[in-house]
């Protein structure tokens, strides 16, 4: 396999940043999360996952759409922004590219091509990192991901001790690693298989979570989330947003935004009604989204295993607590 | 610059309002033309549009009618934005996009007779139906329409439902209103009622229906005790929309975006969805 | 297992079957063994999943606010700070004290789960043992005072205005605004937030220096005199934001402009922002 060695991997940065925006974990202010290398922090490559997903790579938190200016009743001015460039998203892990695959599903496919998402999809080269240990947390091989590699990325890496074996993919990939070809050696070497400590058996959730729309278990599970936004801002797959508009006088601006399910006004309608009143609709809602409608639309779970809402929600809601109870109750029996 | 050539389903074109009529106190119908003069789009009967006030924001609004040059929204004052829109005057740029949603499915309903109810602001999506009917009238056999309002001042498109309609061949407008004194010259009783009072066959017919939830509800049960399945019914769901384009997932119901799989829908087919509503 | 687990199990047994509460709101373990968040045990059947250990962090009081008006009693395992956050819900007319059956708790500390030292929320805890119960279990902890209570506000305040601003700036830049901090903190129970009220437009949803902080910010003077110091707003946050130094230094101006205080020991004191002295200082006006 083709090897670039740990202790050149910095130049081998330095070559990748020179024509990108280069995206590399790191931990800012004591969060890891994916920054633009060379900026203020301590790149982390050692560490299982970042704590914040790279979806905002592709789909930020707020992202302006267009911009307008008014005079009396004539709108003068409509101008769409467009801020993407070229990026290249090194050391993501198999679950968060398993991610970029499902956020492609929803950007790009049925019916409509979202121009904003597109714009930088096209433009991201993925490098992903495949991974030699696992968190607690980690349940990635139960949700169909490999902890090891994912085909979909541009170029694939692998951990092997002193060095990272690297392969391209793609044709984008052989690009990238065409520039780094003055770093690579080749060297015998196997990246060591891994598996998740952490198991469920997801088989044949989708049919049954169908039946059981009316069952006990949803308020069960919810009596104790507390409705904040925590496991739908750190999920890597949750996409849902809001289109509000910054207005000063004549002029300002639309922008769409990360919005969250868990939050109670998310369904409330003009009018007041609002069909998911409470946590225990909310949480059912979102569950089923994970592990049901998003597999009917899309063919493909929407949890991807990373484990981050374990690690992070505040009272330990555990999505694999809940497919683990999925296998024991009966779908028309009570809790 | 004052017209958009965007591509981006998610950036309007800019429209003119030419004319705004207000059909009851709290329901204003908007002309709305592009600078030179065309339509923004083309939708079919039933298609949406996202209509917009730069300054406030977009809302989702059924296309109730068009014309050559022109489409028409009939918009309830219930909100920040309705509210707002309200307020304009003819002349005023605003932004559209469109259209969207799935529209009736015209091959279903070819070919048969027509049972169109209708209650309130519902009337407005199904409008575009009932006028393509009557433009292709050779297409579709016996019309019926049932509609009622609370009372004389909050029935919409009374132009329409008693002068137009009426005249149409094989047309039959059936009017009704909550409430209303000795001289209300139609009917009183609430639409599920009158309905049952008017008991119209099954045979052949293709029904469609919208209005408020819980005229929807009770309508369904007395078609479902004179004989009628849920293949024959059609309903159109109001959901709160945001993108339009089945990507924000504001409006979905199970693994359906009401924007895009809908907002038409038949009853066999909203059985299948999770029961949110 | 611990003698408190096995009294917590045997009385929530003896309070379901007597029926004289129809639930209870206890922990239980997650799926890690440093993991011991709320559970709601409807049965007496149920009553061993409950669990006392040093994981037990999460608040039981604010659960209280989705069951205003219950239909039998609700029974409630407190802490030393889960009972002043059922005063403070007490106090600010959320709830009805004849609602809920209190069974208190004396509280020795709860560990950090990622480090498993002495969790921050509880090293500055000055009320260990419940004030307020019906009845009450394990061995009373002796009140230490806590004189760290305003060390790092103290730091803080010797930063000159801009240090201070760039400190603050660094942290708010993190914050994800998924309101975990407000969900949590039993001061923060107004039936529609300030930042719910879209109409109004205090707040919208775009992620930047500016909402971060004006939300924060304003979260926390909104709290300022009813802050009980739990702690848990800044347990929650995923984040990691200093929260509890912005409540502090809150607390602290407080008690040195209008005295020393304490929120929540009892639901008749009225907070100091909530009354005024004709002896206040007036240096400001």
């Amino acid at each position: 396999m083709k090897t670039i060695a740990k202790s050149r991997i910095n130049e081998a940065l330095a070559i990748l940043a020179k024509e990108s925006k280069l995206l590399v974990p790191m931990k800012v202010n004591g969060i890891s999360k994916y920054a633009p290398w060379g900026s203020e922090g301590t790149i982390q490559f050692e560490e299982v996952n970042t704590l914040l997903p790279p979806k905002d790579t592709l789909f930020p938190h707020t992202e302006k759409m267009y911009s307008y200016k008014i005079a009396n009743q004539e709108i003068t001015e409509l101008n769409i922004h467009d801020d993407s460039a070229p990026q290249i998203l090194f050391g993501v892990r198999p679950c968060d590219m398993q991610s970029i695959k499902c956020m492609d599903d929803v950007f790009l496919t049925k019916s409509y091509v979202d121009d904003f998402y597109k714009n930088k999809r096209e433009k991201l080269i993925t490098i992903c990192i495949g991974c030699t240990k696992t968190a607690p947390t980690c349940f990635c091989d139960s949700m169909g991901v490999d902890p090891s590699r994912h085909e979909a990325a541009d170029v694939q890496m692998y951990d092997l001790g002193d060095s990272y074996g690297i392969e391209a993919q793609t044709e984008a990939g052989q690009t990238v690693v065409n520039k780094l070809q003055e770093l690579m050696e080749d060297q015998a070497g196997d990246p060591t298989a891994v598996s998740c400590t952490l198991k469920v058996d997801a088989s044949g959730i989708p049919a049954k979570l169908s039946t059981m729309f009316e069952h006990p278990i949803w308020k069960e599970i919810s009596r104790k989330c507390i409705g904040c936004g925590t496991c739908t801002y750190l999920c890597p797959t949750c996409y849902c947003f809001d289109m509000e508009t910054t207005n000063n006088g004549n002029e300002g601006y639309r922008f769409r935004c990360w919005d969250s399910c868990m939050f109670s006004e998310y369904s409330r309608m003009a009018g007041g009604h609002n069909p998911r009143p409470s946590k225990n609709e909310r949480i059912r809602n979102r569950f089923l989204h994970k592990l049901e409608f998003f597999n009917e639309r899309y063919g493909k779970n929407l949890c991807v295993g990373c484990g981050r809402c374990i690690a992070k929600c505040p009272v330990n809601v555990d999505i694999t607590l809940f497919i683990d109870k999925l296998k024991e109750v009966a779908a028309d029996e009570p809790v | 610059m004052s017209q958009c050539k965007c591509e981006n389903p998610l950036v309007p074109s800019v429209v003119t309002v030419l004319k705004i009529v207000e059909e009851t106190s709290d329901i204003k119908t908007f002309h709305v033309s592009t600078k030179d003069g065309k339509k923004p789009f083309t939708p079919m009967p039933g298609q949406l549009g996202m209509f917009s006030l730069l300054t406030v924001g977009e809302g989702m609004f059924s296309v109730t009618a068009q014309g050559e040059n022109h489409l028409e929204f009939a918009i309830k004052k219930c909100g920040m934005l309705t509210d707002a829109l309200h307020e304009i005057k003819p002349g005023q740029m605003m932004g559209v996009r469109g259209p969207y949603g799935n529209g009736f499915p015209l091959d279903l309903c070819k070919g048969k007779d027509m049972l169109f109810i209708g209650g309130g602001i519902g009337l407005a999506p199904v409008r575009s139906l009932i006028k393509y009917c009557f433009e292709q009238r050779e297409d579709f056999g016996k019309i019926d329409i049932i509609y009622g309002a609370r009372s004389m001042n909050d029935l919409c498109f009374k132009e329409d439902l008693f002068e137009n309609w009426p005249k149409e061949r094989d047309t039959n407008v059936h009017v009704t209103v909550d409430s209303g004194d000795e001289n209300c010259p139609c009917h009183i009783g609430f639409v599920p009622a009158f309905l049952e009072e008017i008991n119209p066959n099954p045979q052949g017919k293709i029904v469609v229906l919208c209005g408020p939830p819980i005229m929807i509800k009770f309508c369904l049960q007395s078609l479902t005790k004179m004989g009628f399945t849920d293949e024959q019914v059609i309903t159109t769901l109001e959901m709160r929309m945001k993108c339009g384009i089945g990507k924000c997932g504001r409006c979905s119901i199970g693994s359906k975006y009401v924007c895009l799989d809908g907002p038409v829908f038949t009853m066999a087919e909203l059985k299948h969805l999770p029961n949110e509503f | 297992m611990s003698d408190t687990t096995v009294k917590m199990r045997d009385i929530a047994k003896d309070l379901l079957d007597k029926g004289t509460v129809h639930y209870i709101i206890g922990w239980e373990k997650g799926r890690f063994s440093n993991q011991s968040p709320p559970a709601f045990i409807t049965s007496a059947a149920h009553a061993d999943r409950l669990i006392w250990d040093e994981y037990c962090l999460a608040s039981t009081a604010k659960y209280l606010l989705d069951d205003k008006f219950p239909a039998g009693k609700i029974g409630i395992f407190a802490r030393g700070c889960d009972a002043r956050a059922i005063n403070r819900l007490i106090q600010d007319g959320q709830i009805n004290r004849e609602n809920i059956y209190i069974v208190g708790i004396c509280c020795s500390g709860m560990k950090d789960p990622a480090t498993g030292n002495t969790a921050d929320k509880c090293q500055h805890c000055t009320h260990p043992n419940p004030i307020v119960y019906d009845i009450l279990i394990g061995d009373p902890v002796p009140e230490t005072d806590k004189p760290e209570r305003f060390k790092a506000i103290e730091e803080l305040e010797k930063l000159s205005p801009d240090e201070k601003h760039a400190y603050w700036s660094k942290q708010f830049e993190k914050c994800i605004r998924c309101y975990a901090c407000r969900n949590v903190c039993p001061a923060c129970n107004c039936r529609e937030c300030f930042v719910d009220q879209y109409r109004v437009g205090w707040q919208g949803k775009q992620n930047n220096l500016a909402e971060n902080q004006l939300f924060g910010l304003t979260r926390a003077y909104h709290i300022a005199d009813r802050c009980i110091e739990c702690g848990e707003c800044a347990r929650a946050c995923p984040m990691d934001l200093p929260l509890m130094e912005l409540n502090r230094k809150l607390i602290k101006d407080i008690n040195q402009l209008f005295g020393p205080y304490e929120a929540s020991l009892d639901t008749e004191t009225t907070p100091p922002l909530a009354k005024y002295h004709l002896k206040d200082l007036e240096e400001f006006m």
